[in-house]
């Protein structure tokens, strides 16, 4: 039976006590936005049912699937715009937009399994995509359709049409998903001249240096190699473009790290230095962390797995991950953030035998959301960014189910060619399963059958991993955006879960980067030797060749391995649960990385060269100070107006209009939140969670970023933020005996060449970044237990390229021996306020200087940046510090980061409501500017109740402590310089400096 | 009088986010909890009859895409139509929060009838803000109500954790019917009022009521008082380290928070009753 298409419409009804929020969140935005009034903005959702159901059909029962009719209008084979009794004036504009065909349709995804319910006789072919219709009226003068259709659509990966008054409305059609073009597996010719090689890899988005075509080519000319292919039927002396394909993915630099890998020469201008360094990741990370491994039993996997993994308690481990998706991001901030988020579930769910997501955290780096400067051309607006990839990692997370904890979102000009979008993720497994396997060892054997679980594989996401090798340019391809399906990945975690209890999985790991090739290549390397069957793998679309089959990175789908005996158990739980299972693939002993699609073989790889064939990078490194013009701040300064200021700055002001758009307390086990103090308003430092339903026993998580100290030393920015991160969780009192940490680090290209000049620089920022990490981390005994590395965060090229700073994201997790014992940064009446720590005349790249630098009222940002040149000496105050909390005679600690003290102070008074009175004249050699408005790190202000001074102080002995001051109930805060009054701000003026300029609802609640 | 533990059926599957803390509150408060797939319902491996309380937790169950709750009301509606009227005619409780509470609207069996009907009378859509927002609320409770899960609950405070959570009805005659028959369990107040004194129909302002919804209404039951529905969470306050204010005084020696008790009283109904 031929399909028919059916269209349905629904819109929301409107008066008494009715109204279109979809159309009111619309015109806000665009007042909050782009300062455009607009008279009133509605709303259509549209469906388009391909099926074998009939329109009468549909509209018999269209209020029982599409349209609830308490609420809504709905309409069948008609435009509600046509309607005069809904739509009685004509509108001035009409947009409507669609996905184009083959991009991700959550809610046509959705609609077509409750039509099913409704119609089981729909058809094996049926399929439903939706549309979105915005109708306009009161646009004022000088507002083009055009224009307006821009904002409200993605070109990459939606279509867009629009009316004027007058002309016919927009009547998207049901496109459609286009069959592939199927090529036969082509070989390729290697035997070709060096230039021609380069092209080759270039043309092809292969992302593979000379060297490497080299290496490649090389192993095409072994005779044994040569034997071993004619007896398979594969051509002898070539690769297939299934086996190139399939080397690029798993030698990019996104999969295989070449530049932390690299062999480097490292020369330092300013001291003489010349070394030698074998790969900066196995000396400063892999190094430090097996040593601290020794000495400890709770390190239970590191760096191998998807996540590194912790033993919690004797019942209990815990892994956390980290992941950045900055390319996809910027060409599709809500596509790109969510498919980050649940892409970073996925390594969780992909670790030992399965682990469940208990939290997320998200940091992101954008531009001025203010920015009115030039926009180089296919680039966002940084407004725009800000809110797609909210969006993405808000739907991803909340629908999930999977609390976000703990977070920042840090600003700078140069984040707008390349927005970083870091998200990371907890995951928490019973150290046996019930059949008393450790869950934290995969335990493949050969034989084995290997399932892909969940999405199907589709054109989406052809070549993420090697375009994220490479820098973002105006040709960019769509085929790198994927929208992610949260509701998907849920019912397939739900399932993996249940197997997992059940015994029934022995190895898995997820499909992210390289899709199949790099998921079972990995996992074979446990038995040495896989066979894949391309030709058993479901499709979205037929059509697809063996290549992009194999290295298509599809969202949502992992890959399983089970024992043929388990069989049965494991294809019945996908079946309860409506998750697709298809075994693609066994397990070998072969030592080969087999490929066949039907009858034929189309690659054949040694797992050896697969994996450990790749040629180490050499590179140069040579580090010279960068000259800054100095922070010369005025002499005479209002230090009040100035905190007014900085708390507005948007590194500083409240982020909570869009941090309490996530579910932040899902689980039932968050007991320090995004927001504390009486209204709830006030920063939290670090997540704190009692993920055991009854218990007490917690986990804290935390985060460490300071990008902009990398424009002095890029070393100094890693130790702060290193050190950040432990402050943030000695604030909730976490137990400093078992805390480890994640390295992530996002840098711009540090590879010389001449779209590169300054690679050298850049790459002796990267080493000094390292060098600085271990010896912290270290220090403050805190191993990196799983880390990850984006290198190519540029935008553009020649004079008109923007780098980001570089910059480490260093993420935390640790125990928590009783959350009731914990902090939050509110001040209590009745406290008196201590810092531990000293100040010191660290101004360089401070909060402060880039503000005053901006504004005129300084040559720069130049000068002493903050270091940490005794480390022990911080760890020691800190454990006194988190024992004086663990005894619960502490209940209130802030951390000092940006704006130093004085923005530290006026947050403790905004959580607590209260107003306090504190005295900056203490010990040091800091000017005024330095105790007010420097960042020293190792510094946390507590509040004190009278009660406990005694027995706090005794704690705090021996340890680098002093007296500021008392809280007070004023309601103002007044900062004295000895007998200077310095700063006098009442906490209402500082409410609103701090909560006003984030906001961007279009001030209506 | 039952003597062994009430057996909860806490439903999971298809986008059910809040399945686990559900489970394990219903535990805390002295009944057995198993999570059960839908599926499990739908094909006939499991039996509701079974269990003495049903609970549909929150989540977005499909994504919440056509208004939330809709697609899973719909596989309850059509295919476990026969298991929930029989579990309703056997005097069982039911509760449904957030999504769960959606579900049960879609579904019909709120604000409902005696006997199901499975008709839909009302509806929780966009919240006028047009956000999703995690915030905590202030809930006060009719004590009038029939609703076997409040008895002797007079306020308390959870979160809210919704996009799509303003109650509405087609008309305000079918309004004043419910509140007549102390169906409006309860409702959204100002923390600022005296305990009991906080119910009003007064439109309250955001954020007190975070939604816009009609009357301030957080929750409804059935005429029975046996189906309870409410978009606050209250196992999100099981415990008292997980209340925002709980740094502000002394660490408190007592675990348990005050969500406990709505899961409490339907533990003892059903102890008591079935």
């Amino acid at each position: 039976m031929s399909s028919i298409v059916v269209r349905v419409e629904t819109t929301p009804k409107i008066g008494d006590g009715m109204k279109d929020v979809r159309g009111d969140s619309v015109k806000r935005q665009l007042a909050a936005d782009h300062n455009i009034e607009i008279g009133s903005v509605r709303s259509i959702v549209g469906f388009l049912i391909s099926s074998e159901i009939s329109a009468d059909e549909v509209d018999s029962r269209v209020d029982d699937v599409f349209a609830d009719p308490i609420i809504e209008e709905s309409a069948t084979d008609s435009l509600h715009l046509e309607n005069k009794e809904l739509f009685s004036q004509e509108p001035d504009m009409v947009v409507t937009i669609g996905f184009k065909p083959g991009v991700t349709d959550n809610p046509g995804k959705a609609a077509l399994d409750g039509f099913r319910t409704i119609f089981p006789d729909a058809g094996s072919d049926a399929n439903v995509s939706t549309y979105l219709t915005y109708v306009f009226e009161g646009v004022p003068e000088g507002v083009k359709v055009d224009w307006l259709a821009k904002q409200l659509h993605n070109g990459l990966i939606e279509r867009v049409l629009y009316s004027l008054k007058g002309e016919e409305f927009p009547l998207i059609e049901y496109t459609p998903i286009a069959p592939s073009n199927y090529a036969p597996p082509a070989v390729i010719d290697l035997e070709v001249t060096d230039e021609e090689l380069v092209k080759l890899s270039e043309e092809g988005l292969l992302a593979l240096n000379l060297e490497e075509m080299q290496t490649i080519q090389a192993h095409y000319r072994d005779p044994e190699i040569q034997a071993s292919r004619a007896a398979l039927g594969l051509p002898e002396n070539a690769p297939t473009d299934v086996e190139l394909e399939c080397l690029a993915q798993t030698w990019s630099e996104h999969c295989k790290h070449k530049i932390f890998a690299a062999h480097i020469h490292h020369i330092d201008t300013e001291t003489g230095e010349d070394t030698e360094i074998d790969s900066l990741f196995k000396t400063h990370i892999m190094k430090p962390t097996l040593e601290m491994k020794e000495e400890v039993d709770w390190l239970l996997s590191v760096f191998h797995d998807n996540s590194g993994v912790i033993a919690w308690d004797d019942e209990w481990s815990m892994c956390m991950k980290a992941e950045t998706h900055n390319s996809p991001s910027a060409l599709d901030p809500y596509g790109g953030a969510m498919t980050g988020i649940v892409g970073v579930n996925r390594d969780i769910l992909g670790t030992g035998l399965g682990a469940r997501p208990i939290a997320n955290t998200d940091v992101f780096c954008f531009g001025p959301p203010d920015w009115e400067g030039d926009l180089p051309e296919n680039l966002f607006h940084p407004s725009r960014v800000l809110r797609g990839v909210h969006a993405g990692v808000r739907v991803g997370g909340n629908e999930s189910g999977i609390p976000t904890v703990n977070g920042a979102i840090v600003f700078d000009d140069r984040y707008i060619g390349k927005p970083l979008v870091y998200c990371g993720t907890i995951g928490m497994m019973p150290r046996r399963l019930p059949d008393g396997r450790e869950s934290h060892v995969k335990n493949p054997e050969a034989g084995d059958r290997v399932y892909m679980v969940g999405g199907r594989v589709g054109y989406d996401g052809i070549h993420g991993a090697t375009f994220s090798s490479l820098e973002l340019t105006e040709e960019s391809p769509s085929s790198a955006v994927q929208i992610g399906d949260p509701i998907t990945q849920k019912k397939m975690l739900d399932m993996i879960l249940e197997a997992r209890d059940a015994g029934l999985i022995t190895c898995i790991t997820d499909n992210g980067a390289g899709g199949l090739s790099s998921s079972i290549g990995e996992m074979a390397e446990y038995t040495n030797g896989c066979k894949i069957d391309l030709g058993k793998v479901p499709l979205k679309q037929e059509g697809l060749s063996s290549w992009e089959i194999l290295v298509s990175e599809s969202q949502e789908r992992m890959t399983v391995a089970v024992r043929e005996s388990d069989v049965p158990a494991f294809e019945a739980l996908a079946n309860l649960h409506e998750v697709e299972a298809t075994w693609v693939a066994d397990f070998t002993n072969t030592g080969q990385f087999h490929v066949v699609h039907g009858e034929d073989t189309v690659a054949n790889l040694p797992i050896e060269f697969l994996h450990d064939g790749v040629p180490q990078l050499r590179l140069e490194s040579e580090w010279k100070p960068p000259q800054n013009p100095e922070f010369n701040p005025p002499a005479e300064a209002d230090h009040s107006s100035l905190l007014l200021r900085m708390l507005a700055r948007p590194n500083i002001a409240s982020k909570e209009t869009w941090v309490r758009q996530y579910d932040h307390e899902v689980i039932a086990q968050t007991a320090v939140k995004p927001f504390v103090g009486l209204e709830r308003d006030g920063p939290g430092d670090a997540g704190l969670l009692a993920p055991v339903h009854g218990s007490t026993h917690g986990l804290v998580v935390s985060n460490g970023i300071s990008p902009r100290y990398s424009d002095i030393d890029a070393g100094a920015m890693a130790a702060a933020a290193v050190d950040e991160a432990v402050r943030n969780a000695v604030c909730t009192g976490v137990d400093l005996s078992k805390i480890a940490g994640l390295d992530n680090f996002c840098w711009p290209d540090p590879i010389e060449s001449k779209k590169t000049p300054d690679g050298k620089f850049k790459l002796a920022q990267l080493v000094r970044a390292n060098r600085e990490l271990e010896r912290i981390c270290r220090a403050y005994f805190v191993p990196c237990i799983s880390g990850k590395d984006s290198m190519k965060n540029d935008y553009g090229t020649g004079e008109n390229k923007i780098s980001i700073p570089p910059t480490l994201l260093f993420s935390l997790f640790g125990n928590h021996h009783d959350v009731r014992y914990t902090t939050t940064s509110d001040l209590k009446p009745g406290e008196s306020l201590y810092l531990v720590g000293e100040s010191k005349q660290e101004l360089g790249a401070s909060e402060i200087s880039y503000m005053l630098s901006e504004s005129g009222e300084s040559d720069g940002i130049g000068g002493e940046v903050p270091r940490l040149p005794n480390p022990e000496k911080n760890l020691e105050s800190y454990k006194a510090l988190t024992k004086a909390i663990q005894s619960g005679i502490v209940r209130t600690a802030h951390d000092c980061s940006e704006g130093g003290i004085a923005v530290a102070i006026a947050e403790m008074c905004i959580g607590g409501r209260c107003g306090a009175a504190i005295d900056v004249d203490g010990p040091g050699e800091a000017d005024l500017w330095g105790r007010l408005w420097g960042e020293s790190l190792g510094r946390i202000l507590v509040g004190v109740k009278q009660g406990n001074r005694e027995e706090f102080l005794a704690t705090m002995k021996g340890h680098s402590l002093t007296y500021m001051g008392e809280v007070t109930d004023s309601g103002t805060l007044s900062v004295w310089d000895g007998d200077d009054l310095i700063i006098e701000s009442s906490v209402q003026d500082m409410v609103s400096a701090w909560k006003g300029s984030l906001d961007m609802t279009g001030g209506v609640q | 009088m039952m003597t062994q533990k009430p057996k909860v059926a806490v439903l999971f599957g298809f986008g059910i986010n809040c399945d686990r803390e559900t489970a394990a509150v219903f535990e805390l408060a002295g009944a057995e909890s198993e999570r059960v797939h839908v599926n499990l319902f739908v094909n006939g491996e499991r039996d509701l009859s079974d269990f003495h309380i049903l609970a549909v937790p929150g989540g977005f169950s499909f994504g919440d895409h056509l208004g939330s709750g809709r697609l899973l009301g719909n596989r309850m509606r059509f295919a476990m139509r026969e298991q929930l009227s029989a579990f309703v005619a056997a005097g069982k409780p039911i509760i449904g929060i957030c999504n769960g509470f959606q579900v049960l609207v879609k579904t019909g069996l709120l604000p409902g009838r005696e006997v199901p009907d499975f008709e839909q009378r009302a509806s929780l859509t966009l919240n006028n803000s047009g956000r999703y927002e995690d915030r905590w609320v202030t809930l006060e409770f009719d004590p009038d109500s029939p609703c076997i899960w409040t008895k002797g609950i007079t306020r308390i405070e959870c979160p809210v954790r919704h996009g799509e959570g303003r109650f509405v009805m087609p008309s305000t005659t079918d309004l004043d019917e419910l509140n007549e028959n102390n169906q409006i369990v309860t409702r959204y107040v100002d923390p600022e009022t005296e305990p009991g004194k906080g119910i009003t129909d007064e439109e309250l302002p955001f954020p007190i009521c975070p939604n816009g919804s009609i009357r301030n209404i957080a929750g409804i039951c059935d005429p029975t008082g046996l189906v309870f529905g409410l978009m606050p969470h209250p196992e999100a306050a099981y415990a008292t380290f997980l209340h925002p204010h709980h740094t502000r005084g002394e660490v408190s020696e007592e675990i348990l928070g005050e969500g406990m008790q709505i899961f409490r009283n339907a533990v003892e109904y059903a102890q008591a009753n079935l």
